[in-house]
């Protein structure tokens, strides 16, 4: 009980520890959106689809995603399985 | 960037920390990411200094990544896992139409390079100076990322100064 007060009180005794785990976070989330939004255009998942599971524009998820999956997956877009909805 | 006096060596170490800053995701280019750039250009008296003490530009990534691994891990986050469940498409590169500035602890360094270079009477910008900057702040990536490598500034300064005499006599 204690132990768990200061844990949610204080957080970590550093403050320094605590604020590069979320520099660390902030960079695996990048990565990891990359990886998952390119995950979906490869599943044939269209931007509007992405975009609205991400919770966030069309535009927003194409302006930040699509130069790096183009680049990657040049000529051809990938299969696209069943119609985007 | 503002590369006046810089030699050729130190100007490509410090064009290759970018890249180095790149490929491990790093959203800005740390103080620890000097350190890459000069082990990777592998030229002049730092990366020799470096080198004489053991310390390889893998090893030096290899920690780095461990560095952020620990992170995350001290809020129960297992990298490991997350790639995992990404699969391949997982990678921590920076895309590369996105400008990765300079961290504040990298601008600083280059600053007290520029100190170091005008402190020794130097008239060139050379990577010992980069080095002896990045050094200066104790409470940097750089000099933890070193130490975890088994090298205490001290001991890389004293390097850096005995290679330097050499190079002089």
């Amino acid at each position: 009980m204690d132990e768990k007060t200061r844990t949610r009180v204080g957080g970590p005794e550093d403050p320094r520890e605590g604020l590069e785990a979320v520099v660390a976070l902030r960079r695996t989330l990048e990565a990891l959106e990359a990886a998952q939004v390119e995950n979906a255009f490869i599943a044939g998942w269209s931007w509007a689809r992405i975009a609205e599971v991400l919770g966030v524009s069309k535009q927003a998820v194409h302006k930040k995603h699509a130069r790096r999956i183009r680049a990657r997956y040049p000529g051809e877009p990938p299969r696209r399985k069943g119609r985007d909805q | 960037m503002i590369f006046t006096r810089f030699t050729d060596r130190s100007r490509k170490s410090v064009e290759a920390a970018l890249e180095e800053a790149r490929m491990l995701g790093h959203d800005s280019l740390g103080d620890e990411d000097l350190v890459l750039g000069i082990l990777r250009v592998d030229e002049g008296l730092a990366a020799e200094a470096l080198t004489s003490l053991g310390v390889t530009i893998e090893d030096a990534r290899e920690e780095s990544e461990e560095i952020l691994s620990d992170a995350l891990s001290s809020i129960g986050i297992s990298l490991e896992e997350v790639r995992r469940e990404a699969g391949d498409a997982f990678e921590m590169r920076i895309p590369a139409h996105r400008r990765i500035p300079f961290s504040p602890r990298a601008k600083k360094a280059l600053v007290e390079a520029r100190k170091e270079m005008r402190r020794l009477g130097d008239n060139y910008l050379g990577t010992e100076h980069v080095l002896l900057g990045i050094l200066d702040n104790q409470d940097g990536t750089a000099v933890r990322m070193l130490a975890r490598l088994g090298v205490a500034p001290e001991t890389l300064e004293e390097r850096l100064f005995e290679l330097r005499g050499r190079a002089a006599g």
